[in-house]
């Protein structure tokens, strides 16, 4: 019981600091805090996604990555129509460009889903090391296609002429878009949360423990592993089309491996299985990342073996030694 | 015809690069059932020693003994200190950590050796073209690489079918539990062939060199590429890889040369060149698409 | 022979040069505690994965009430009312032991793609847990994590997971192997408890757990089938004692 309150108490005390950063930003006269905290929350929204492929379902993906720079091009590409007032699509059907929030940060989503679901039926073939280098190799795929189509930018990307419109709230006011990204996380942690718990959950979480005793009991779960690779992806995509609207520029580097890489690396600091645990994974990475950078423009010859000495010493994360004892599910 | 066949070369010496780097790593997936991200580092100290020495000594010669030195070592001092405490681990955790092991890396050539390029010259007796046949020129350069591969590749079929030491090797990446059983000592095996990986990812390097710029991060283009070679060849197999290098090395260099021409044939030159442009960049991704759905462990699987 | 619930029928199966299932046929009656003994190496496991379709054969058919299932998929078999328990223990040691039981009531539910209403409230899970629980007697264990069970726990459980579903065959693949002489008695005790209820095809080193239990024994040598009977007729029987029970005792 005592366990549980602890957790609690972790939860608990971290959403109300997000909820009160903005504040603090102010009365400190910081502004530039909020715009660290909106990419945190992003940062944060990719890596509980990955969690739910990492830490629950055993699916290894070096290429997540991929559907974040999905999720950004849908807002940039969109963005680009609205602006030149040409059509994205004028057959099967007319799809024409869209500045709206309300219209573009879904079609993300379901890109990027879509996107996650073709993707991920051919990677589900395989399993173990092959999974790991196909899903690599798919985002590569797709990052050199982004390279090659010049008008969007080509290498150089897209730059957005403002955020996306959303009715009731300003965008370009930090503050509104800071709250949109917490809302965005908060929603996706629910959903999450039910979702592990869930008998569709209780099924993915014996795939990632024991696949073949799974077999064994008369379920084929990579229908399962879709589903949560389809999830996943779209999760992804929402941080991308915020990440996009975020600093109001996307291009091809948003699918490169390395970031890929640097989410597996939050999701790892935080806790594997945790969901909250990548949160604070995101953040523990990017105060790291601005705070090493302080000192030395090589932080990555540090961050490196940081990372071996996680890996090898420190397996239950950040939420681990926070909340304790089991903190992985409840 | 003539633009085929060198093209053809190309793509050959592409694949040839491609080999030296999946060999080693495909040995090390197989045996060790490690997935090692940082096999590209590998590569780039090579590249980065061998320019070095290169440009100090000013003798080619001297860089390619230099580099393999260096990779081997290097790879030999990884696998002592980090890798071999990961063997029985989860494969994330091997990601993770090699992951952190390419960030080290690429930092630290960046420290010794700034964030401008290193180019290397082509040592000088090769440095020239010769007509290969009537009206066609080619470098001697790139023809030596390709020598270079073929020397190597047969060079590890005699280790791997003629000596006792490779028969050992093949038959632990085909079915681990048999090197206990051979009574060999698995620790130093294991370092060696690590340590041999590396030195031919390290040789791919030092021959890159003069091709390429030598920077930091240049390792994980080509890892890429090697693993996609070794999906396609199948984990763990040298048949694979040396199937899989010649197919990704022609594949993506022919389509790079000859798609745009295709394309001109049967739509407008614009649309053409554009759809050839993200065609060519994809299509060795396409193909290795096309090999999974058929024969998703890859040509040559090696744990049948 | 109108309440055999397996009948097993020249069945062959060869690794390379090695025959490992030879020609091999026996029935199974229902409600029986049949046992399969043999020496190591006589190929009880391989005929064990034969039924439960982790193994194909080369040839011979495997009837189960009737139906010929020797081409039918491990999970087809499931279906069709096949649990196995395994030789190694096999069980998802990162869940608690309510998260196992949980998985195996599911498996038996439909499909599973229920994405918001938590699993212990799902109607099956409600319905059956607690009851699978208390029958493998594991319920005070429910939320500890698998992996902390003790060994004859962990059996306990996969035996329980196995009955999920309420299989008309369990086959029992050496329950017994790795346990202590307390463990052994436990799961004694259930399997006398389930008797009557089901079937059960029990593959068993310990011969004094197999005499105690079984109605009837099959023993087999090279992958045949030396002798098929009761208890009495197979400790009676010479041919067997000389090949097998003389080096036991």
């Amino acid at each position: 019981m005592s366990l549980l309150s602890r957790k609690t108490i972790v939860i608990g005390g971290g959403a109300l600091l997000l909820f009160f950063l903005p504040l603090v930003a102010k009365l400190t006269g910081q502004p530039y805090l909020l715009s660290l905290g909106s990419r945190i929350l992003i940062y944060a929204l990719a890596a509980v996604s990955l969690d739910l492929l990492l830490g629950y379902s055993g699916m290894i993906s070096l290429g997540h990555a991929a559907f974040v720079g999905i999720g950004a091009y849908v807002v940039g590409i969109s963005q680009f129509h609205s602006y030149e007032a040409t059509p994205f699509l004028s057959a099967p059907f007319l799809l024409s460009g869209s500045e709206n929030g309300l219209f573009v940060l879904p079609l993300a989503i379901l890109v990027a889903a879509f996107a996650a679901l073709i993707i991920g039926a051919l990677c589900l073939r395989t399993t173990g090391m092959h999974f790991i280098m196909i899903t690599l190799a798919f985002a590569q795929m797709l990052y050199y296609f982004f390279i090659s189509l010049e008008k969007y930018g080509g290498d150089d990307g897209l730059s957005l002429y403002a955020r996306n419109s959303f009715p009731g709230i300003d965008l370009s006011d930090d503050r509104h878009f800071y709250y949109l990204c917490l809302t965005a996380l908060g929603l996706f942690l629910l959903f999450t949360c039910r979702l592990v718990t869930s008998r569709f959950g209780l099924i993915i979480r014996g795939a990632g423990n024991n696949d073949r005793r799974l077999k064994g009991l008369g379920i084929r779960s990579t229908s399962y592993k879709l589903v949560t690779f389809v999830i996943a992806g779209g999760g992804a995509g929402l941080a991308g089309a915020l990440l996009a609207n975020q600093t109001e520029y996307v291009s091809p580097g948003l699918m490169h491996w390395t970031l890929s890489g640097e989410l597996m690396v939050m999701v790892l600091l935080g806790g594997l299985g945790t969901l909250f645990g990548p949160v604070l994974g995101a953040a523990a990475f990017l105060l790291l990342e601005e705070g090493l950078a302080m000192y030395t423009e090589h932080w990555m010859v540090y961050m490196g073996p940081v990372l071996i000495l996680a890996v090898v010493f420190a397996k239950r994360g950040l939420f681990g030694l926070l909340a304790g004892g089991n903190s992985r599910d409840d | 015809m003539l633009l085929v066949i060198e093209q053809l070369l190309n793509g050959l010496q592409l694949g040839i690069t491609l080999f030296l780097m999946s060999a080693g790593l495909t040995l090390v997936f197989g045996i060790m059932q490690v997935i090692n991200l940082a096999h590209g580092s590998f590569y780039m100290i090579g590249a980065y020693v061998g320019a070095t020495v290169a440009a100090k000594t000013g003798s080619f010669l001297l860089a390619i003994p230099a580099a393999l030195g260096a990779a081997a070592l290097v790879g030999a001092v990884v696998e002592i200190v980090i890798l071999r405490h990961l063997y029985k681990r989860e494969h994330l955790d091997q990601v993770l950590a090699t992951f952190g092991l390419i960030m080290f890396f690429n930092e630290l050539t960046l420290m010794i050796w700034g964030r401008q390029p290193l180019f290397m010259d082509v040592p000088g007796p090769l440095a020239q073209s010769i007509e290969i046949l009537p009206g066609l020129p080619y470098p001697v350069y790139r023809l030596a690489v390709i020598g270079v591969g073929l020397f190597v590749a047969l060079a590890l079929w005699l280790l791997f079918a003629k000596t006792r030491a490779g028969m050992k090797i093949r038959a632990g990446a085909s079915n681990r539990d048999m090197i206990g059983a051979l009574g060999v000592n698995i620790n130093l095996l294991y370092t060696l062939v690590f340590s041999l990986g590396a030195l031919l990812a390290g040789l791919a390097g030092v021959m890159a060199g003069p091709v390429l710029a030598v920077q930091s991060g240049m390792g994980e283009s080509i890892l890429i590429l090697t693993f996609v070679v070794i999906v396609i060849g199948g984990i763990g197999s040298i048949r694979g890889a040396v199937a899989g290098a010649l197919l990704v090395g022609l594949v993506d260099t022919l389509g790079r040369a000859f798609l745009p021409v295709l394309l001109r044939l049967v739509l407008e030159s614009s649309a053409a060149d554009s759809l050839a442009a993200s065609l060519a960049s994809m299509a060795i991704y396409i193909l290795m698409a096309a090999i999974l759905v058929w024969k998703p462990r890859g040509l040559f699987p090696a744990h049948a | 022979m109108t309440d055999a619930i397996l009948t097993v029928t020249t069945l062959c199966k060869s690794f390379g040069a090695v025959q490992a299932t030879n020609d091999l046929s026996f029935t199974v009656r229902r409600n029986d505690i049949h046992a399969l003994i043999g020496p190591n190496g006589a190929g009880k496991t391989t005929v064990v994965n034969q039924l439960s379709g982790d193994m194909l054969p080369d040839s011979g058919t495997i009837l189960f009430n009737g139906v010929n299932i020797s081409r039918k998929k491990a999970y087809q078999r499931a279906r069709l009312g096949i649990g196995r328990s395994f030789q190694i223990t096999h069980i998802f040691e990162n869940l608690t032991v309510a998260e196992n039981m949980s998985l195996a009531i599911c498996a038996h539910s439909g499909h599973n793609f229920r994405f918001l209403q938590h699993f212990r409230r799902s109607p099956p899970v409600l319905r059956e847990l607690a009851k699978a629980l208390a029958r493998v007697d594991l319920l005070p264990r429910a939320e500890l994590p698998a992996s902390h069970l003790s060994h004859g726990e962990k059996r306990q459980l996969e035996v329980g997971m196995a009955m999920v579903g309420n299989p008309e065959l369990l086959i029992l693949d050496e329950p017994m192997a790795g346990m202590g002489p307390g463990g052994t008695a436990e799961l004694s005790k259930l399997i006398r408890r389930l008797k009557g209820t089901l079937t059960i095809l029990l593959i068993e080193h310990d011969m004094d757990v197999v005499f105690s239990l079984a109605d009837r024994v099959t023993v087999l040598v090279y992958g045949e089938n030396m002798a098929t009977g009761t208890p009495d007729e197979i400790r009676r029987n010479t041919k067997v004692r000389a090949a097998y029970l003389g080096e036991e005792s």
